[in-house]
């Protein structure tokens, strides 16, 4: 009875991960197809056209800066020089204790002004507000630490335009991104309340003043990992859950939001762990339960580059804080979950984000220990442990795979090196790292004080990206 | 069979697979690597035989016909089409005309190829603004998809070709905010050619039950030209229209259009109900910086709405006699103006200028008043 019972176990965690790497196959499918049309506007139309025009909806590029002295003065001068014809950029220094907020004085000729603040959403007391007197359409909130939400959303209370762009300061934004981004705002001004864009991993790569020379993936395999997992999300998932109107989640490094409507919800949820999410369901819940037409769409030539962790153990901190986000929005917008009356939203992605984000990790530990005392017991012979396991093995393979054929499809970003690399990291994520990830997916779950923290990211800075090591 | 067996053939199919897939993604790479490098080798070469021979009539270097199918002997093209000015652009329009190049595009467009080789069709056409093709441009602003469309009006646009200009007004309102936007960018281009048919547009299609997103657009490519001979005639449609949305637009042009004629219509708007309509007349004042405007936008200061107190002040600043106003506003007993005048005083330049008086040693009272309240107390109550 025992014997049987741990047989089914088995082929059930089995079935249940082929099933979740079904489902990124199906997204992936349905991802190229959103993705055709794309590309053929990206080779042969002219996204560009909007760069001179006069009609283009003006936006505000906010950066939440905290502890960023090292190299804030290169990202934002690399922003200030994004392709688009109207914009201004709002730093927020988030109460840093290093010299964030004097280089950005020095390196920006801030002068301090008074301006007429209106704190539209709730935030830690903003302490001045300077704004720059050179080229640079520039102002700079100086407020007490309140955390990367309360930023953002100070500098959206400061935003003069309708649209803000959400970002961090440690990325670099394509000279395109904005763009192709604020293309899909034009298409529909009235229904579309975000943007999400395509974010990849900058470690390795060329960085010059904080411009992109030349992107590479990284040669260390923690970050050669992400840039994996990055193509499989942004190009084989989320342009198949826009293409459904059902996105789940703007990505806190580049997001365009209408002002009006985050401000309408509250704006970011402050020592929220997944602030992102938090706000895109928020604003989903919002909407529907008002009735009002909406749209929130991913862009995938929109491409932002930011730095990921390098090292295993920020890795971990920083995984350990996307699942604690995780569960807390699996717990908020329970009531959403295979709840009809929120459309796709609650019977297609939060259920999907419920039964194959959250639950994942939580079945795969289980495996590891049934699956084994399944075999030792005998419950499973060697046959079926062995197409058991080259099954899951072979499917999750595929949906990498299918993954880096979109990316060199739509993609072109890496050369023949960097292409073999990471179809080498698609067989060798299976042996230990994406395991490791899951490890750290349940110690999120377990809790605990040391899980509650942003904790440091200790990032080399935009400028020295290119020396690894 | 077993379930083992089935698992195992199971196995071997998903490794098939994965098989196939990597061989595709090698396959995908050497032949983009190789086009990629092969389209570049190509164009570089046709740049410069057909450099040679527009800028030599007589050079005799072979092009061979069968090229006008090849990518980047259009990319050449376009290429050298957008660097070139004058003369040497009717002998290159020569040369393409010779090889049936507009010709060859226009049954590409008319064919039944994938969106991809159409919307090039549609491209190579616009950016080459050649004459010939303006029939096809205008018959294709038809077309089923909406890139190909905006690529024909950008092409009658860019070969200022004015009779296209009602075909486009025509078909405004029945088209996408996304290729609306792009038909007012073409629009913009036309200039003041376009003024009249837009402002006809305006007329007979505003305050309709279906929405005036399409007749906003056309008042703000109106703005946007800021052609002076149709202020009157906005003015007068400005008063007849019912939708708060499109007093705002005719508001917003008639600051971009400028002129004496709108002042006083303009301070009528800042005493509207609407606080949005409020708002952009200030704007609008501030735009056209006549100092008639001056008691009215201090008045604005006082506004009930934040905005409208904001827009006063910003329009204040750009007032021959404004910036007296704003100064005495640092004084008011409303955070929201005192915070917006000096907002506007910090953007027209004063506090720069004032910083420069006081280092040199020659800073009035004002200036000092200026200079204190930027760096005194806490920003929000």
């Amino acid at each position: 009875m025992i014997l049987d019972v741990l047989r089914w176990v088995g082929y059930g965690i089995i079935t249940y991960f082929i099933l979740m790497q079904l489902y990124l196959i199906f997204l992936g499918l349905m991802s190229a197809v959103a993705m055709r049309r794309t590309h053929h506007l990206n080779r042969f139309g002219r996204v560009g056209d909007m760069l001179s025009s006069q009609t283009s909806p003006p936006v505000s590029i906010v950066i939440p800066a905290y502890n960023e002295a090292m190299g804030i003065i290169e990202s934002v001068r690399s922003m200030s020089i994004v392709g688009y014809p109207r914009f201004e950029i709002v730093v927020t220094n988030d109460g840093s204790t290093d010299e964030t907020l004097q280089r950005l004085i020095d390196g920006f000729k801030l002068e301090r002004v008074r301006i007429p603040y209106r704190p539209d959403i709730p935030t830690a007391p903003v302490r001045a507000i300077y704004r720059g007197r050179g080229s640079v359409d520039i102002t700079v909130i100086d407020k007490e630490n309140g955390g990367r939400a309360d930023a953002l959303n100070a500098g959206i209370n400061a935003a003069r335009y309708p649209y803000a762009l959400c970002t961090d300061a440690d990325v670099i934004l394509d000279a395109k991104c904005l763009v192709s981004a604020m293309r899909r705002v034009v298409e529909d001004r009235q229904r579309t309340i975000a943007v999400g864009g395509n974010i990849r991993p900058l470690n390795g790569s060329k960085v010059e003043l904080g411009h992109l020379i030349r992107s590479e993936v990284p040669k260390r395999l923690v970050p050669r990992m992400q840039v994996l997992e990055y193509v499989r999300t942004f190009l084989a998932s989320r342009p198949a859950w826009s293409r459904m109107d059902a996105l789940p989640l703007v990505s806190g490094a580049f997001g365009i939001w209408k002002r009006s409507a985050v401000i309408a919800v509250g704006g970011f949820t402050t020592g929220h762990m997944g602030e992102d999410m938090d706000l895109t369901m928020r604003l989903h819940r919002y909407h529907i339960d008002n009735k009002i037409p909406y749209r929130i769409v991913y862009e995938p030539s929109a491409v932002i580059w930011t730095e990921v962790p390098d090292t295993l153990r920020v890795l971990k901190r920083q995984r350990i804080r996307w699942h604690r986000g995780l569960m807390t929005a699996v717990r908020d917008f329970l009531p959403m979950t295979f709840n009809p009356k929120y459309g796709k939203v609650g019977m297609v992605t939060w259920a999907a984000m419920f039964l194959f984000e959250f639950l994942a990790p939580i079945i795969e530990f289980t495996g590891w220990f049934l699956i084994p005392l399944a075999f030792l017991l005998g419950a499973l012979n060697v046959a079926n442990l062995v197409a058991m396991l080259g099954l899951a093995l072979g499917v999750g393979l595929m949906s990498s795979l299918l993954a880096l054929l979109l990316d060199e499809s739509f993609g072109y970003f890496n050369g023949p090196a960097d292409t073999a690399r990471l179809v080498v990291m698609a067989f060798i994520e299976n042996l230990g790292l994406r395991q490791l990830t899951v490890a750290w997916r349940i110690r999120a779950i377990i809790g605990g004080k040391s899980t509650r923290t942003w904790g440091n990211m200790e990032r080399k800075g935009v400028a020295n990206l290119g020396l690894e090591g | 069979m077993n379930g083992t067996q089935i698992a195992l053939l199971a196995v071997g199919i998903v490794f098939t697979v994965d098989a196939v897939l990597l061989l595709g993604l090698i396959t995908l790479k050497a032949v983009h690597r190789q086009r990629m490098e092969s389209h570049d080798q190509r164009r570089s070469a046709f740049l410069g035989v057909l450099s040679r021979r527009v800028s030599f009539p007589l050079h005799t270097d072979y092009i061979d016909p069968k090229v006008v199918n090849d990518g980047a002997f259009l990319d050449a093209v376009i290429d050298l089409r957008n660097t070139m000015a004058g003369p040497e652009i009717e002998t290159l329009a020569g040369i393409i005309d010779r090889y049936g190049l507009v010709k060859q595009q226009a049954a590409r467009l008319r064919s039944r190829f994938p969106l991809g080789r159409r919307l090039r069709a549609a491209v190579v056409l616009a950016e080459m603004g050649d004459e010939s093709s303006a029939p096809v441009l205008i018959e294709f602003l038809d077309d089923r998809e909406p890139e190909v469309r905006i690529q024909c009006a950008r092409g009658l646009g860019r070969m200022h070709h004015t009779p296209a200009i009602d075909a486009i007004i025509e078909r405004f309102g029945q088209e996408s905010p996304w290729v609306r936007s792009r038909f007012a960018d073409t629009l913009v281009g036309f200039g003041a050619g376009a003024v009249w048919s837009l402002l006809a547009y305006v007329r007979v299609n505003h305050d309709h039950d279906e929405g005036n997103e399409a007749v906003i657009e056309a008042i703000r490519i109106l703005g946007i030209i800021g052609e002076r001979d149709v202020g009157p005639a906005l003015i007068d449609l400005l008063h007849r229209f019912r939708d708060p949305e499109l007093k705002i637009a005719a508001i917003d042009a008639l600051g971009y259009i400028g002129g004496p004629m709108a002042v006083t219509p303009l301070i009528g708007f800042l005493d509207a109900d609407d606080w949005r309509i409020r708002n952009k007349a200030a704007h609008s004042l501030g735009e056209i910086g006549d100092p008639l405007a001056n008691d009215a936008l201090r008045r604005g200061l006082e506004d009930a709405n934040w905005w409208v107190r904001r827009s006063s002040a910003a329009a204040l600043a750009g007032l021959s006699e404004g910036l007296e106003v704003l100064h005495q506003a640092l004084h008011s007993g409303d955070l929201f103006a005192r915070d917006a005048a000096a907002e506007a005083l910090a953007d027209c330049g004063e506090l720069g200028r004032a910083r420069e008086r006081e280092e040199q040693g020659q800073a009035t009272d004002a200036d000092r008043q200026l200079l204190g309240f930027m760096t005194e107390g806490a920003l929000v109550p």
